[in-house]
């Protein structure tokens, strides 16, 4: 019934009711996490978008809007549920050179808004390094970060208007197009709800002019230590790399086995990769600073990427690393938690004397300047020992950064993965108060339900939709993750 | 004034009805609609630092602290905040943050919502809410940060607020590029700069009479701060030069700029698409009434008027709107920070109007006592 009201809006082959053909959709990027839909509907176009989401309205129905479904905190899934897929909003609806920005439906896919604009010397700052399939819409939704946000900000700097459906069905501006507004800002409130404020119909994004030049580093210590230090006294320079990245050595060793092999120095501990871009001149002389800064930190070696090809295949290593990871075994477990750069020395000792307690093999790869941590661990979620020791590593190694004064998720989103250290970090009028800004946007709940805050943590709101009522029982799958609940509070 | 006394003064009032009117150190009440309240909740003596690690170049204090003693903590360890609001650096970190008060640096580095990670305030019910962190990257839980960030105090009293830091550049110069010109050559300058690849911290054009009154001279002028290693300020004022003919001049400058604010009685901020302002630059910059100063941050799209009392005639904002600007609601937007009380009539009554906001503040602040009217009724 509600599979063929739906097919009356946007065609029968777009809707999805077959339990096999559902499978695709029952996870995200966090493969340890499933659930299978009701239902996914994928509307083609503004008006088909607006018209499912007033049809869920009337029939009080939850939902989750998708992106690509690459996000890595288990956020796009729908527990019996309805998908609402925003793939087929590809269209780029307007390009200002002069200006400076691009208005673009959710579907556009990262990379192709950056193609599209890099012929008038433009790009698109924010880079996930799911670039290649991740939306622009889904990047509004988890507010998404990337290497070169370390200059360039997040999507939340980038980000000027959207035109957004509440899940009533109305739509709304949030921003301004054309400049600054006063009033509240419910653009800034809306990046980064994760899909429980709406859905995106139209994104205007600021562009930034490409830098005239561009130098990429590599280089290579024997020592975890002397990169992490390296890395706070780049910072401490005063020179704003444009991207600062961190990879130690399990990490190199798994992506020069791979097909995205970069000449990285298999036998070095650790190597930062490090960007510096601006005017010529002064790029130039900013990579003679940087160059010996490393050096004098205990580098073996700083190699300058001779051309773009080269830059290129640095670059190729570092943003496929999660994917090589995938020779070590069929899972992966990706955290994401931010601490203040000075405890990255002493965070990273934590983390190999955790890894060794629980025989787990971590790998690190991150976000150095900003202190945002990436530490992987590949695991077989069919051996319930081996998952156990994973899980237990996990969130030990998240209590430490807690612990160190930091966040548990700087760019993946809290989706169903993080939601449970959300208590660990922020109080119960605290996290009242986001129920209540959700309550705002969407007064029911019924867009992307149970995720980012805690059902409990709501005074005004502990109900279960209707439509939420599971028709069956969802059985334990042997992938499921543990839910990652902390280890003190 | 800790942030407990500040939550049970909050409630106090909420139970009374009492409505509060929120003040930092009160450099800057006469900006934003009238507000009727039965006391002032000062929060002027809650000042100092609660954590400061100059090596995660984050810094953590209290919402009292004023501009000014948070440069000389900083400036200590050779790194600083850079948001510098209209007016002096005596104003307080949470009122700046408020009104998401910004100034020419915001060219560079973001409006004041980008430079804030944490924020911990007093809802209208007295609870105490902490939203982001201290790190310099979050996406933990809902945006309440930005939300708080420009509300005027009408969600909450801002008590404390983590804020990030930048080193001090190694070398910070500023250039003043006379723009004095036919208007084709005018837009021919400022296009020039905008489309080039240098990246200023700081980018204002200046009218005539801004000029004058700031030493400058008698023509408009382009005022460009670059910072960072000496290698990369020569290589932008080197591209600048190629542009124009610049000529350095003191970075007091800036200083002076901002002090202008503290004689106006009037404060209109008009946002546009860049290229608009650069085409219009010429006519907008020629204006010379004494006492009315136009600036535009034309990378921001950003012009800012303001009308000080020694203007002649009693000036309403409308003899300086250049017309294109003014009353052209699809194409720009304007923003009133400050006008005499009796204007306000003659504006719009509320830029909270729409049911999403009113929904907002009706959570955030259900008896309606944080500074009632500050953003309209």
């Amino acid at each position: 019934m509600v599979a063929e009201r739906l097919a009356e809006i946007v065609g029968e082959s777009h809707v999805l009711s077959r339990q096999s053909e559902l499978l695709v959709y029952n996870s995200d990027g966090l493969p340890g996490y499933r659930r299978q839909p009701r239902l996914a509907v994928f509307p083609g176009n503004r008006d088909e978008a607006i018209a499912v989401v007033r049809f869920l309205a009337e029939e009080n129905l939850s939902f989750v809007p998708r992106g690509a479904g690459t996000g890595l905190s288990g956020g796009a899934l729908a527990d019996d549920i309805i998908v609402v897929g925003l793939h087929r909003l590809k269209q780029i609806i307007s390009l200002d050179v002069e200006n400076r920005r691009a208005t673009v439906e959710p579907g556009v896919v990262n990379l192709r808004l950056n193609r599209h604009v890099a012929p008038h010397g433009l790009l698109y700052a924010p880079d996930p390094s799911s670039e290649a399939a991740c939306t622009i819409g889904g990047n509004v939704a988890e507010n998404a970060g990337g290497p070169h946000c370390l200059k360039y900000g997040v999507t939340l700097n980038h980000v000027l208007a959207l035109t957004v459906v509440l899940p009533s069905g109305e739509v709304v501006e949030l921003g301004s197009k054309i400049g600054e507004r006063d009033g509240y800002d419910l653009r800034g409130a809306f990046i980064g709800s994760e899909g429980c404020f709406g859905l995106a119909l139209d994104i205007t994004v600021k562009l930034t002019p490409k830098p005239q030049s561009v130098r990429t580093l590599l280089a290579d210590f024997t020592s975890v230590d002397q990169a992490a230090h390296v890395t706070s006294a780049i910072v401490a320079s005063g020179i704003v790399p444009a991207a600062l990245e961190f990879m130690d050595g399990p990490t190199i060793r798994v992506v020069e086995d791979s097909i995205y092999a970069a000449g990285y120095p298999r036998d070095a501990e650790a190597i930062l990769l490090i960007e510096l871009d601006g005017l010529e001149a002064g790029v130039v002389a900013d990579v003679e600073v940087v160059r010996q800064i490393c050096l004098d930190g205990g580098a073996r070696q700083v190699r300058i990427a001779r051309n773009d090809a080269e830059r290129m295949k640095l670059w190729q290593g570092r943003k496929k690393a999660f994917g090589a990871m995938g020779r070590l075994a069929p899972h992966l477990i990706v955290q994401d938690a931010v601490i203040p750069r000075t405890r990255l020395p002493e965070i990273l000792a934590t983390i190999r004397a955790i890894s060794e307690k629980y025989r787990v093999v971590v790998c690190n790869v991150f976000h150095a300047g900003d202190g945002n941590l990436h530490p992987n661990i590949a695991y077989s979620a069919d051996d319930p020992a081996e998952s156990e020791r994973v899980h237990k590593a996990m969130r030990e190694i998240m209590q430490a950064c807690i612990d160190a004064g930091g966040s548990i998720t700087g760019e993946h989103g809290v989706g169903l993965d993080k939601m449970g250290y959300m208590e660990s970090i922020f109080s119960e009028t605290s996290l009242n108060a986001m129920c209540e800004l959700r309550g705002v946007f969407d007064p029911q709940h019924r867009s992307n339900p149970g995720k980012v805050v805690p059902v409990h943590s709501c005074k005004e709101w502990h109900g279960t939709p209707a439509s939420r009522r599971p028709v069956r029982e969802h059985e334990a799958s042997p992938l499921e993750a543990e839910p990652s609940h902390p280890v003190a509070r | 004034m800790s942030t407990e006394r500040v939550a049970a003064t909050v409630r106090e009032s909420a139970a009374n009805g009492a409505s509060l009117r929120i003040a930092g150190c009160g450099t800057w009440l006469d900006a934003g609609r009238p507000v009727s309240a039965a006391r002032t909740l000062s929060l002027a003596d809650d000042r100092g630092v609660v954590s400061y690690v100059p090596g995660d170049l984050t810094l953590t204090v209290r919402a009292g602290t004023p501009l000014s003693e948070i440069g000389g903590i900083t400036g200590e360890h050779s790194q600083w905040l850079p948001l510098d609001p209209h007016g002096t650096n005596d104003g307080t970190i949470g009122a700046t943050l408020a009104t998401a008060s910004a100034g020419p640096l915001a060219s560079g580095f973001g409006p004041p919502r980008d430079l804030l990670l944490g924020v911990e305030f007093v809802n209208g019910r007295g609870e105490v809410i902490r939203a982001g962190g201290r790190v310099v990257k979050n996406v933990a839980g809902f945006d309440l940060s930005r939300l708080v960030t420009g509300s005027w105090g009408t969600l909450g009293v801002i008590t404390e607020v983590t804020v990030r830091l930048y080193a001090m550049p190694q070398a910070d110069r500023t250039f003043a590029i006379a723009l004095g010109g036919t208007e084709r050559e005018v837009g021919t300058v400022v296009r020039g700069i905008i489309t080039s690849p240098l990246s200023p911290f700081a980018f204002q054009l200046i009218s005539r009479s801004m000029a004058r009154a700031l030493g400058l001279g008698d023509d408009p002028i382009a005022l460009l701060r670059f910072g960072g290693s000496n290698a990369v300020v020569d290589a932008q004022v080197s591209g600048l030069t190629q542009l124009a003919t610049p000529r350095e001049v003191d970075n007091n400058v800036w200083i002076s700029l901002r002090a202008l604010d503290g004689d106006a009685h009037t404060a209109v901020r008009v946002s546009s698409l860049p290229q608009r302002f650069a085409a219009a630059s010429a006519r907008i910059l020629g204006d010379d009434v004494p006492g009315i100063y136009t600036c535009i941050d034309p990378r921001r799209g950003v012009m800012r008027i303001l009308v000080g009392s020694a203007a002649s005639g009693d000036g309403g904002t409308d003899t300086t709107l250049a017309p294109e600007f003014a009353a052209n609601g699809g194409s720009s937007a304007v923003v009133f920070e400050k006008l005499p009380a009796d204007l306000w009539a003659s504006v719009s009554p509320s830029v909270v109007a729409d049911p999403l906001s009113q929904g907002i503040r009706k959570a955030f602040d259900p008896h309606n006592v944080l500074n009632p009217g500050i953003l309209g009724s």
